[in-house]
């Protein structure tokens, strides 16, 4: 098989794509542990909330779906703080095995009432750009494309002064770094702990928008996969790190697509996992090695 | 001491409402058919379909007074049984176990999953009761060595029956099509690549494809072959190593979900201006709505669809079942919905050829069954089980679509074969064949 | 300290112990007073195989790992017992125990990757595997397993013999007794020990000379084992395997089993494992689809939030607020 640069672009392109959401998860993922040092997974179901509130609000009022973002937006903000004040505060501190047996608790909660509510039924949203393309760098550049990757980055860079500039921000950096800490200087952490998982809902809810926006065809079982990839990410990029989610999620999705390239489509799950499993043989913790406690 | 016992003693009484409270008594004044269908689960979407055909064709059967049953002299109703298999092999296997066992069917209809089917085969060979299987694509379920399999017909088309039919089209219609419209020489072999779903149905075809080729000495050489994961979304990259290999004709197995995205990259984002072939599954309103203008000129392989039905003798019996389906509950059956229907009135035809409930006897009238075809075109005109494998052949379509400004979504019209075709097979302005 | 009666189940041992024999009793005699039934058979048969199947486990959690991908023990138990005995030709009494050991090669492969990990590394690293090891079954051994379209495996008991249902009833219960009762022992020696020092302080039970490897991996092989031969019993009362064996569903079931009975207990994979089959079967005879799952879902939020120590430990919660009550109005 001939590699000719061409090809390496197009893939590293189509990786490009795929690393947005897997980003938008992964950030989503590590500030939730960031704060409150707790994995959810049921990360994914989230973001299939999120596709599907988006399409609800689009078939009632036809608007263009990435306006419609803004919408649904701030009720997956809502939906994530829910879930943290009912299911996550309590067991907070009671080990992590519970963590992760009430996410499943929750997986199996949330995609099921999304069947109930919305019908297992394959959907689709037609993007208003659907048709229109660019040729750049010797592809064919659909616009919805180069939309997504904007909208992925503006959010980030949203995060990144929401984080940085804003009091709200800095307290709850203040929180991951040292939860005492914080609290004696009077933080409401618990407060931090709500906001976190909204806004980490909220990104997950934008990842499954901007999915399914770009043509994909979803239901209620969408969330699973991408949710474990985004997993995987933030293992190997360090949990707790939001710039090696970020970088995690780029090399993951172009490395997944050279291995379809390379393996076979079969393989594509499996070496996801082939690669954390490397890297945690080689770094028990991860590359950037936060540690657990 | 107490709790313990108290919770035991919570336990057994709950056990014994379970066996109890669903015992059923036979009554030989009804014929009970038990409905397999995945009503939970992932494949779910399937389930109602089935169920909702199964009870269509047992009302309509029922208002002419029932099935006439010789030994008894007089005509009894039909009673569906609903069995839930969960979309799992265990929830299969309890369902098909409940449904011998305490419901007492005197046959079951249904079954979707090949791996969901094959798990429960062994309880319904010991307890010998007939089973006319409307789903599960792969023929190994009636040719197991290690199960009785007689009490098992396959009312549905296999991957090799479907996979076959599909290249036989590719090869007839389509390269001579290709080799007119570029005047390249008449033994120009057609360049295939072949995207397939890792499943037994994607596998199935791949294998059929092959053999095909090999049993006719087909003119079709496979240039690529690739395979994606069920559910995946992103075929970019598998696109593109396709493209490299430059075919004419990429033969796709692929469920709607999928199907969908395949197109609509291949031609958006990859520039792969080829004609692209998709399975039965995919007639489906869905597919219309989801795929677009991509789906523009693509192959279609069907029995059943949704905008189109094969003028001639099923016509009236499509149009029947497909009204009073959508007026009773609303929307289209799908192929899973059709199959059932009529394995539904396959199951009263041979309880009236048998003259008894009595499953031996049942069973050989299936084996032997010779029924005008309904609402699904079979080879000869006629529903029947072949005497090797029990399995009945369908007489298999080829549809190509065409978009629709009025409906603003493409539409399929018959091209293929040539009994039942409404227009001629043609290759799109845009088309580029492959080089080598 | 560690509470050994905590560990092993609930109550006194006086009340254990014949609680034990009540369900023995129990479950040797329900299948005579209801008569052949087979469906009845079909659903304790499944179930008492998943009582083995969740608590081994839950067998695991004893060290405090999570597996969330135990389905690749389960099926490569099922897979390796039905090649053997259809290659050749001993009765799968024999073969379930080489699945078993087939599950436990791969199982201390899995396990020295991942008794070094956290536990959600782990609870990925695991469910990874499952997927990475039903991509290998499909594609490089798709040759002696059939690929998707998988292989039959002869029955346990031949139908044949009289009764084979009940026979095999039996011998799946007596299984499933010798299996916990090795757990029982196994919990109750010095590695008993070890694993709860292990669990609840690891810097203390590595300073007091316990090497938590070591033991995170022999808990590794014997959950992995348990599960092969459960999963090799259920292939063989079903006839026939296929991939889908590996799926995350069947990975998924011994926890919600073990969590609702109670996690890290002996009694609690069965108690789970019989009440939630109850449930599940029962409210499907009410026509409920969806909703189940919900249902299930809540029941483990609930009782994770609520009772976290599952339901054998709602007697003494009962009891606790009872006690409680009267104190307050003394």
């Amino acid at each position: 098989m001939v590699v000719s640069s061409d090809l390496i672009i197009q893939v590293m392109i189509w990786g490009l794509y795929a690393g947005c959401i897997y980003i938008l998860l992964a950030t989503g993922l590590n500030l939730i542990f960031g704060v409150m040092k707790i994995v959810n997974f049921a990360h994914g179901e989230l973001l299939m909330l999120g596709a599907y509130i988006t399409f609800t609000f689009y078939a009632v009022s036809g608007f263009n779906p990435y306006v419609l973002l803004a919408a649904s937006l701030p009720v997956l903000i809502l939906v994530g703080v829910i879930i943290e004040r009912t299911c996550f505060r309590p067991i907070l501190g009671t080990g992590k095995l519970n963590e992760i047996f009430i996410s499943i608790g929750l997986i199996y909660i949330i995609q099921n009432a999304a069947a109930i509510i919305w019908s297992d039924e394959w959907r689709t949203i037609h993007s208003p750009f659907e048709h229109i393309t660019l040729k750049m760098f010797g592809v064919n550049l659909p616009l919805d494309y180069l939309i997504i990757v904007i909208t992925t980055i503006s959010i980030l860079i949203v995060l990144f002064l929401f984080m940085q500039r804003t009091r709200l921000g800095k307290a709850m950096r203040a929180t991951s770094q040292n939860r005492k800490g914080a609290m004696l200087m009077g933080i409401n952490v618990e407060r931090m702990d709500m906001l976190a998982f909204g806004i980490g809902a909220g990104l997950a809810g934008a990842a499954g928008t901007l999915w399914v926006v770009s043509g994909q065809v979803f239901n209620p079982y969408m969330g699973s996969i991408p949710a474990v990839k985004a997993f995987a990410i933030v293992i190997i990029g360090g949990l707790g790190s939001i710039p090696g989610a970020i970088i995690g999620g780029l090399i993951y999705g172009i490395a997944e697509n050279f291995a379809i390239l390379t393996l076979g489509g079969a393989w594509k799950d499996a070496i996801s996992f082939i690669i954390l499993i490397l890297v945690l043989i080689v770094r028990p913790t991860g590359i950037f090695g936060e540690s657990a406690e | 001491m107490k709790r313990t016992l108290g919770l035991i003693f919570i336990v057994f009484i709950s056990l014994v409402l379970i066996a109890g409270c669903t015992d059923e008594q036979p009554s030989g004044e009804e014929l009970k058919i038990g409905v397999v269908a995945s009503m939970t689960g992932s494949a779910s979407t399937t389930g109602k379909d089935i169920w909702q055909s199964a009870e269509l064709a047992a009302d309509e059967i029922n208002a002419n007074g029932g099935v006439y049953v010789a030994e008894l002299g007089k005509k009894i109703p039909i009673r569906l049984v609903q069995g839930d298999d969960e979309s799992t092999r265990e929830g299969g296997q309890k369902a098909v176990s409940r449904m011998i066992t305490q419901d007492n069917v005197d046959i079951l209809v249904g079954g979707f999953s090949s791996a969901v089917v094959s798990a429960h085969q062994q309880i319904v060979a010991e307890h010998k009761v007939p089973y006319i299987i409307t789903g599960a694509s792969t023929p190994i379920i009636t040719r197991r060595t290690d199960v009785d399999t007689t009490y098992m017909f396959h009312h549905a088309p296999t991957c090799d029956d479907s996979g076959s039919q599909i290249t036989l089209f590719l090869d007839d219609t389509v390269r001579p099509a290709i080799n007119e419209k570029f005047n390249f020489p008449a033994e120009r072999p057609l360049r295939l690549a072949i995207l397939y779903q890792d499943s037994p149905y994607g596998k199935g075809h791949q294998d059929a494809i092959k053999n095909t080729i090999a049993n006719n000495s087909l003119s079709i050489q496979i240039v690529a072959e690739e395979a994606f994961k069920m559910g995946e979304s992103d075929y970019r990259t598998v696109l593109t190593s396709i493209k490299n290999k430059n075919p004419d004709v990429i033969y796709v197995t692929a469920f709607l979900n999928e199907q969908i995205p395949v197109e609509t990259q291949a031609l958006r984002d990859i520039g792969l201006n080829k004609v692209f072939t998709a399975v039965e599954p995919n007639d489906d309103p869905d597919f219309y709505k989801g795929v677009g203008t991509y789906g523009d000129y693509s192959i279609v392989q069907s029995r059943f669809s949704p905008y189109t039905v094969p003028k001639g003798p099923t016509e009236a019996a499509y149009n029947k079942f497909v009204t009073d389906f959508d007026n009773k509950y609303g929307g289209f059956p799908g192929m899973m919905g059709v199959a059932t229907y009529e394995g539904v009135y396959i199951a009263a035809k041979a309880v009236e050829d048998a003259g008894t409930l009595n499953k031996t006897a049942v069973r050989d009238a299936l084996a032997t069954i010779r029924m005008q075809q309904m609402v699904e075109n079979m080879q000869n005109q006629t529903i029947s089980f072949s005497p090797d494998y029990r399995e009945s052949k369908f007489e298999l379509t080829m549809e190509q679509l065409y978009w629709d400004e009025s409906v603003k979504e493409t539409r399929p019209k018959i091209v293929w074969p040539e009994s039942l075709k409404e227009t001629s097979f043609v290759l799109p302005e845009w088309y580029e064949p492959g080089q080598d | 300290m560690i509470d050994m009666n905590k560990t092993l189940g609930i109550g006194s041992k006086k009340a254990r112990l014949i609680g034990v024999i009540l369900l023995l009793i129990l479950a040797f005699t329900l299948p005579l007073i209801f008569g052949m039934n087979l469906y009845l058979l079909t659903v304790l048969i499944l179930m008492v195989i998943f009582i083995i199947y969740a608590s081994s486990w839950n067998f695991l959690t004893y060290t405090g790992q999570g597996s969330l991908g135990h389905a690749a023990f389960f099926g490569l138990g099922g897979y390796a017992s039905a090649i053997v005995a259809t290659a050749s030709g001993l009765s799968p009494f024999i073969t379930i125990f080489i699945g078993g050991g087939m599950a436990a090669l791969v199982g201390l492969f899995i396990g020295i990757i991942c008794v070094r990990l956290k536990e959600w590394f782990l609870a990925m690293v695991t469910f990874g595997f499952a997927i990475i090891i039903q991509t290998l079954m499909v594609s490089q051994f798709a040759e002696i397993s059939g690929g998707w379209d998988g292989i039959a495996a002869p029955r346990l008991v031949p139908s044949s013999i009289p009764n084979y249902q009940l026979i095999e009833y039996y011998s799946i219960v007596l299984i499933a007794v010798f299996v916990i009762l090795l757990f029982y022992f196994i919990l109750k020696s010095k590695i008993g020990l070890a694993f709860a020092a292990i669990r609840e302080n690891e810097i203390e039970a590595r300073a007091a000379g316990i090497n938590p490897v070591k033991y995170r991996l022999f808990a590794f092989l014997v959950s992995a084992y348990f599960s092969g031969v459960a999963g090799a019993l259920e292939i063989h009362n079903l006839g026939y395997i296929t991939p889908e064996i590996f799926g995350v569903d069947i990975s998924f079931w011994p926890i919600i089993y073990s969590i609702s009975g109670g996690l890290g207990t002996l009694a609690g994979p069965i108690v789970g494992t019989i009440f939630i089959t109850i449930i599940w079967d029962g409210l499907q005879s009410f026509g409920l689809t969806y909703l189940r799952f919900v249902i299930i879902g809540l029941l483990l939020v609930l009782i994770i939030i609520f009772l976290p120590k599952g339901l054998i430990s709602l007697p003494d919660k009962i009891k606790g607020y009872l006690e409680k009550r009267q104190k307050k109005a003394q």
